[in-house]
């Protein structure tokens, strides 16, 4: 059944192509100007204004410097996450001990809180603790991550196997020593699942950043590139390529861990 | 793991319980103000609201006071009050939009220092006086000097115009054009020749432009809603009349369908403030030069126009003030214009060379010949610090209508209660 | 039905049996336990309820705080917009989140049964999801745009008549919707297409000699299956979609649009917050949230999960 395996593929690639169009129609925008863009019949192909949108975003932006600050905040927020939540989940997975199912009831409704919620109250906490301006203000309240404890668990209750726990623990592991010889190395895959998602969100937060970051020495990218969306005479083609600047090093992290990241989906699922 | 029905209530209560508890002991009201350290100056401002030129200039000119600029992008008034809240990092000088000054007017006495009681009365009368007035509370306290005011002209394709059977030169539009009936008389013309070139560009626009140059807005001095009266109701029914008799294009100011339609000749006209100039020649590669000015239809209105206040945290408010009347003396007012079309609010520089200056963009014309009479006639009108909350309400009627989805009577009747409804949540009767 | 271990995992032991264990002798665990709990607690449980709390209040953002009651649910109750608000969300749910999964699962599907290039499929399908929120609404926002957009260039060029999709209510949801929908079908294609890998091909041979066809087997052999991968992305879909605000937010405007079609209730907090200063009516609307989305969360609970699964 020939045909079968090709409409398949047709379908799927077709999936594929819209989940990709809208990179490509970034890029032709980029490397066009403003009304370029407003042409009708739109544009498909690339022009040669990269280089100058490129310059136009630099200028009007500190770029580097805020993609350091955004490195810094995405990598510590996916460090501290996956330790705390390893640790939480683990410990949720593996043993016993009074009020676990109470806790972990909390711990699912955690989630049903839209973070826009506590803004304002939020940042008066970042004020009484000194840290309006500063990066703390973004990682600490986000090592905090349910999601990744919720998805840590089922990893470690059908992965981890228990004569294993009991085997180290014989061996003279504390606690801690099983965490470190066990749940760790066999997680592996799961913690690049959860790692990525948990540095992408990061990298693209922008709702609480915009409050928090009062100082503009110490911006991340999306509050940075947000200036350029002015409400009046948005320069579109530069509004993209900074957009598109942003995302190569997410691009690029994503690509490194690709096959990490799928195999920690696959196995990590949730399962029955 | 059996999730039973206990263990749900259990942690669902134990959960509540502690949220309570905490959120019991929350009123952290930042009662006192912390003075901010001496040695600098933080200034606060938007993209596009000062000067580049200016404010490098100033900052250099102030050597010892160390200003420290910080462009805020995004909602400006959001990052402002947020900060106010959360006490520290506030800025010693800062910004506030035209549409925000109202709605922060109440909380003058706790945030911003009176400027008169630091000796700006000898400045005040530099500027226009109806711009003062806005940043002036009901009891007379002066919070903010205005950097720049935005009084309203007709832009308008002159080719279009002529092409289609109306007069080019800014005087004789100037003269057939007086009134907003003459104006959508025209449309009617214009559409006839040209139908692609409706003569408004969206009628929520010219709403909002009518109420301006109204000398009431929706709520009076004494907090009692007048949004249904009639001041408002004319405003709403030449707006309709746009939308009936079809010379309302319905594109969105600031939308990419506005700026292709400004270049390509669908988006014939703005009503706008002298700001906007620099929007329409950012969004134009061909129309270059075809471009005028003409006085606005029933005379001027005034959108936006910024101004510059000192917080109650500034550590030096004399100094401060220092700064403020250097930025915004008639000579520095005239170079923002040329560096970023910011509109002097003291007309003592109107007649700076800046101004007067011919703009090829709309064919050798002076703007300022436009707008310096029209900055001297805008009328002064109580804006409440709820008038921006309840007017909502109106634009969205109107967009209904312009979608067909209502009718204007019904469209009308449900902003004024919707109107109502918001300001009785906040105390307006 | 567990697929590994023989027996379902037990605690493994590590006292001597026999023994009464005090509360204290676990305190390694609520140790390890302690990081998450603490952060929520500070940053997560705090705020919240801070703004619930003001829901009793009436406040403006910078003078001193008053209590009313329930003054605020009062005017909750009789304003239109929240109840507007509430419904647009509500369909935004639907309009978004059943073609996501469904989408999902039929993609899921079609690559467990491809074999070659599934890797890359599966990074394709998955870069949406890590587009940031702000760029993909502008892209879509222009895509969408009445004369310059590149659907209605598309339906031009095919002679069908175009369609004001950012000036009509409908279609604006429409709009929104399928922001939604590119975003987060790769990422569900993935949770599915592992929960499809987990299945034991045995059991789809002996469907086959039964002579079941394609769509018996999905129905009967498959899909009760992945009921708990279904239930958790059904969840999680919930908790998200009902939570929406950056998409309407950057392609609207703050007050949603034509007809407010594109206003959902965080947004509307937002702007009672930020923009008219009315922070009681704020959290009164916050609470609201709070009982939205655990409503519907329980639900779907009700419907999909049966008992407790974990």
């Amino acid at each position: 059944m020939r045909w079968r395996g090709v409409v398949l593929h047709g379908l799927l690639a077709i999936a594929g192509l819209l989940c990709l169009f809208p990179f490509y129609w970034t890029l032709v925008m980029a490397t066009n100007s403003t009304s370029d863009i407003y042409r009708f019949p739109p544009k498909f192909t690339f022009g040669s204004q990269f280089d100058d949108n490129v310059r136009a975003v630099l200028e009007n932006v500190a770029f580097f410097q805020s993609m350091g600050n955004t490195l810094v905040v995405a990598v510590s927020t996916t460090a501290l996450v996956l330790f705390f939540d390893s640790l939480a989940a683990f410990t949720f997975a593996k043993f016993r001990f009074p009020g676990r199912n109470v806790l972990f009831v909390i711990l699912l409704a955690t989630m049903l809180l839209p973070a826009q919620l506590g803004a304002v109250p939020q940042f008066q906490t970042m004020a009484a603790f000194g840290w309006v301006g500063s990066l703390k203000a973004l990682i600490i309240p986000a090592a905090a991550n349910a999601f990744g404890i919720f998805w840590l668990r089922q990893y470690f209750q059908n992965s981890i196997h228990d004569e294993l726990v009991e085997a180290a623990t014989l061996d003279g592991c504390g606690f801690l020593g099983v965490y470190r010889h066990v749940a760790l190395p066999s997680a592996r895959p799961a913690l690049a699942f959860l790692g990525i998602f948990t540095f992408v969100a990061s990298w693209n937060d922008y709702f609480w950043p915009l409050i928090v970051l009062t100082n503009p020495d110490h911006l991340t990218l999306q509050v940075a590139l947000s200036s350029l969306n002015r409400s009046h005479g948005v320069d579109y083609s530069m509004v993209m390529t900074g957009a598109l600047m942003a995302m190569v090093p997410l691009i690029i992290v994503f690509t490194i861990f690709a096959r990490q990241f799928i195999k920690g989906a696959t196995e990590g699922a949730i399962r029955g | 793991m059996e999730l039973s029905r206990r263990t749900l209530l259990a942690g669902g209560f134990a959960a509540m319980l502690g949220g309570t508890v905490i959120g019991c002991s929350s009123s952290m009201d930042t009662g006192t103000t912390k003075k901010n350290a001496t040695g600098n100056i933080a200034l606060w401002c938007w993209p596009g609201g000062l000067g580049k030129s200016v404010l490098d200039d100033t900052i250099a000119h102030f050597p010892d006071q160390h200003i420290k600029y910080s462009e805020i992008g995004g909602d400006f008034k959001q990052k402002l009050l947020t900060t106010f809240n959360g006490g520290t990092s506030i800025p010693d000088i800062t910004g506030v939009k035209g549409e925000d000054i109202a709605s922060l007017l109440p909380q003058a006495t706790n945030r911003f220092v009176d400027l008169k009681s630091i000796g700006a009365d000898s400045i005040l009368g530099d500027y226009l006086e109806w711009k003062v007035k806005q940043a002036t509370t009901l009891d007379g306290k002066v919070i903010g000097i205005p950097i720049d005011i935005g009084p309203t002209a007709l832009f308008y394709r002159e080719d279009i115009f002529t092409a289609g059977g109306l007069p080019g030169d800014p005087a004789k539009v100037a003269e057939q054009l007086k009134t907003w009936d003459d104006f959508l008389a025209a449309g009617l013309e214009l559409r006839k020749a040209n139908p692609k070139a409706p003569i408004v560009a969206d009628a929520v626009d010219l709403y909002g432009t009518i109420v301006n140059q109204g000398t009431s807005r929706y709520i009076d001095k004494d907090n009692k809603f007048i949004g249904d009266q009639d001041h408002i109701r004319k405003a709403w029914d030449i707006a309709v009349k746009a939308i009936t008799t079809k010379v309302d294009g319905k594109t969105l100011g600031g939308s990419p369908d506005w700026n292709a339609g400004l270049d390509q000749g669908t988006v014939p006209t703005v009503t706008g403030a002298a700001w906007v100039a620099l929007d329409i020649k950012a969004a134009c590669k061909t129309s270059v030069g075809k471009w005028r000015v003409a006085p606005t239809p029933s005379g001027p209105a005034n959108f936006g126009g910024s101004f510059l206040t000192i917080t109650k945290n500034a550590a030096d408010p004399a100094a401060a003030l220092e700064v403020i009347k250097y930025m915004l003396s008639a000579d520095n007012q005239a170079k923002a214009f040329a560096d970023a079309q910011i509109f002097p609010s003291a007309p003592a520089a109107y007649d700076k060379p800046q101004l007067k200056a011919p703009d090829a963009f709309f064919g050798g014309q002076v703007p300022i010949e436009v707008f310096g009479p029209a900055a001297k006639a805008i009328p002064i009108a109580y804006e409440a610090p709820l008038d921006g909350a309840v007017a909502v309400p109106f634009s969205d009627g109107l967009k209904l209508v312009q979608a067909g989805k209502k009718t204007s009577d019904a469209a009308w009747a449900e902003a004024v209660s919707k109107a109502k409804q918001i300001g009785k949540r906040q105390g307006v009767q | 039905m567990t697929l590994t271990a023989a027996a379902p995992p037990k605690a493994p032991r590590t006292t001597k049996p026999g023994r009464r264990r005090s509360i204290w002798s676990y305190w390694r665990f609520y140790l390890a336990l302690s990081p998450f709990y603490l952060i929520f607690l500070v940053f997560g449980l705090y705020p919240v309820a801070s703004t619930i709390l003001l829901a009793f209040q009436k406040w403006d953002g910078l003078g001193p705080r008053t209590m009313v009651g329930f003054q605020n649910f009062g005017f909750l109750i009789e304003d239109s917009t929240f109840w507007l608000a509430l419904w647009n969300t509500i369909v935004l749910f639907f309009m978004s989140t059943v073609p996501t999964l469904a989408i999902a699962m039929a993609l899921a599907v079609m690559l467990h049964s491809a074999v070659r290039l599934k890797g890359v499929y599966r990074i394709a399908y998955f870069i949406p999801n890590i587009t940031s929120l702000v760029a993909a609404a502008i892209f879509f926002a222009a895509v969408f745009s009445t004369n310059f957009g590149l659907i209605n260039a598309g339906l031009r060029g095919l002679g069908l008549p175009t369609e004001d999709w950012l000036g009509e209510p409908w279609g604006i949801k429409i709009a929104i919707s399928t922001m939604i929908v590119w975003q987060w079908t790769g990422y569900n294609t993935i949770i599915y297409l592992a929960g499809l890998q987990a299945i034991p091909t045995e059991q789809y041979e002996a469907a086959k000699m039964d002579g079941a066809g394609p769509f018996r087997t999905f129905f009967s052999i498959t899909l009760p299956q992945l009921r708990p991968v279904v239930l958790f992305t059904v969840i999680m879909s919930t908790i998200g979609g009902l939570q929406t605000f950056t998409e309407p937010q950057v392609m609207v405007g703050n007050n949603g649009g034509t007809g407010q079609s594109g206003m959902t209730v965080v947004m509307y907090f937002y702007n009672q917050a930020f923009f008219n200063n009315d922070y009681g009516y704020a959290g009164a609307i916050a609470l609201s949230i709070f009982v939205l989305v655990l409503l519907f969360t329980a639900i779907n609970w009700k419907l999909l999960g049966g008992r407790g699964r974990s």
